[in-house]
């Protein structure tokens, strides 16, 4: 076997290409993603209480799920009398018995 | 959270039920639109209830037009609200405006005076400048300058040291601190005699300064020096010397009163019919309250105040004065003679009490009764007392 130092280089695949430019220069600059991406901040509290900032809207309200549109993609949130505490354009609070929070459904 | 909720009350909000096919879409609408919206639940697939503010409630026509979703107001609640249901009642905003006019009257006027530490007699002294300066319960505070109302008790009102007047709420209060009388400065080498203040037998003598004229036993008469304060020396050629004379003169005093004896006695009674005329008090002020005037001869009258006692004990300046007044009936009562004796002697004593100093010493009385002119009889009670009659009068210049 040789020896040496390899270097594996990740497959070009795998790089996430779908980056924007804030993003990007976000990491650069080390600052926190959620404040100049448009990426979807999830914050739970407890288990009753779950925050979502930069959504783009709900698509479903049920008793026992609510489906919110991010720019990630859909987030579902299941559990029981789920209620939305407050919603302006920027952030959604859900409240209610938390069971699952789901990305990609 | 809290404040929020609370700031929502303020501003007054709506609880909306709002039905269609897709409520989600009228709540994405709605928080595109700036309008927020909060406890939003899920009543039924085709229904949700949710809260907004007013000012939400009147942007919302578009989105619910575009979501195809009726909205309808459940509930209004908040402050709003809560008043535009007196917005009809003529009564209770003059009520209300009355309320606080009176609150501000009452809380703006002076509702009791009073005066601390110092003696009693010098209240209506005290009371007496207040009076002048037209401050009473029931004068407004504003006009009131407690520095100048003090400056002027102190100037109008002998043995103060010191006023404070000072206004807490709706009370005033005056502290005032007594000063103390100088004594008064006997000046040795002015010449001053001792004399008697009236006649008494003398029955002990102390002589500081000066020569006594009387001794111990002499009768002395109203006036008369008893000890002098111009001291002649013995050689005419030293010329005299004046002192302030000193001491005491204890003698023997008599006084005597005499009074006919009555043999019928005027007797007062109630007959048991009264009347009463009650007055309605507030601060100093009274009003009669309508009831007609006593219509009897002769009557006596007691007053007495009922006081309205409010909460912790305090007295509150409103309450009754009822002044009752009793009709009397005269009725003359034969007397013997042993009660009219005593009668008589009473009213002898009590005049004697009037007359007598309050610092002499009782020692002996003597009661008895003669036959004067018209045959009247009349009792004669003399007391015998011991005073210090000593008087000072400044020594006559020779």
């Amino acid at each position: 076997m040789k020896r040496g130092i390899h270097r594996i280089k990740p497959a070009k695949k795998d790089r996430e290409s779908l980056k924007s430019l804030g993003e990007r220069l976000a990491r650069i600059f080390e600052i926190p993603g959620d404040v100049i991406g448009s990426r979807p901040k999830v914050t739970a509290i407890g288990r009753g209480e779950v925050m979502i900032e930069n959504f783009k809207g709900i698509m479903d309200f049920q008793d026992g799920m609510i489906r919110i549109n991010t720019q990630n993609g859909v987030i579902k949130v299941m559990g029981s009398n789920l209620v939305i505490r407050e919603i302006t354009s920027e952030e959604i609070i859900i409240g209610g018995k938390i069971s699952n929070i789901d990305y990609d459904a | 959270m809290f404040l929020v909720h609370l700031w929502n009350y303020i501003r007054g909000y709506v609880i909306l039920l709002v039905t269609g096919n897709s409520v989600e879409r009228f709540i994405n609408i709605c928080s595109k639109r700036q309008i927020l919206l909060w406890d939003i639940v899920r009543v039924t697939d085709r229904s949700a209830t949710m809260k907004a503010s007013l000012r939400g409630f009147r942007l919302m026509r578009p989105a619910a037009k575009k979501s195809g979703c009726r909205v309808r107001i459940q509930k209004r609640k908040g402050l709003p609200f809560a008043f535009s249901r007196f917005k009809k009642r003529k009564g209770f905003k003059v009520g209300f405006f009355l309320f606080i006019t009176l609150l501000t009257l009452s809380t703006s006027i002076i509702w009791d005076i009073q005066i601390n530490g110092c003696k009693p007699e010098m209240i209506p002294q005290v009371m007496n400048v207040l009076n002048m300066e037209k401050i009473g319960r029931g004068s407004f505070k504003m006009g009131l300058n407690p520095k100048a109302i003090a400056s002027k008790i102190r100037l109008s009102v002998d043995g103060i040291a010191w006023v404070g007047v000072e206004i807490k709420g709706v009370m005033l209060y005056v502290n005032i601190e007594d000063s103390i009388d100088a004594p008064p400065l006997i000046k040795n080498n002015q010449a001053f005699d001792i004399v008697a203040e009236r006649d008494g037998l003398i029955v002990q003598m102390e002589v500081y300064a000066g020569k006594a004229l009387v001794r111990k036993g002499d009768t002395v008469k109203k006036d008369q020096v008893l000890v002098t304060g111009r001291l002649e020396s013995m050689y005419p050629e030293f010329g005299t010397r004046d002192v302030h004379a000193m001491g005491r003169i204890i003698a023997r005093t008599w006084y005597e009163s005499s009074l006919p004896v009555s043999m019928e006695y005027t007797q007062r009674l109630r007959t048991g019919k009264t009347h009463q005329v009650t007055y309605l008090r507030f601060l100093d002020g009274k009003i009669r309250l309508p009831g007609a005037a006593p219509a009897f001869d002769l009557y006596e009258v007691t007053t007495y105040d009922k006081t309205l006692t409010g909460p912790f004990g305090v007295s509150l300046p409103i309450g009754l004065t009822i002044e009752k007044s009793f009709e009397i009936m005269e009725r003359q009562v034969p007397l013997t003679f042993d009660e009219a004796l005593a009668i008589a002697e009473e009213k002898a004593r009590e005049e004697l009490a009037k007359r007598i100093p309050p610092d002499s010493r009782v020692v002996d009385e003597k009661v008895h009764h003669y036959t004067g002119e018209n045959n009247q009889t009349y009792v004669q009670v003399v007391v015998e007392c011991e005073e210090d009659i000593a008087g000072l009068r400044p020594a006559s210049i020779q």
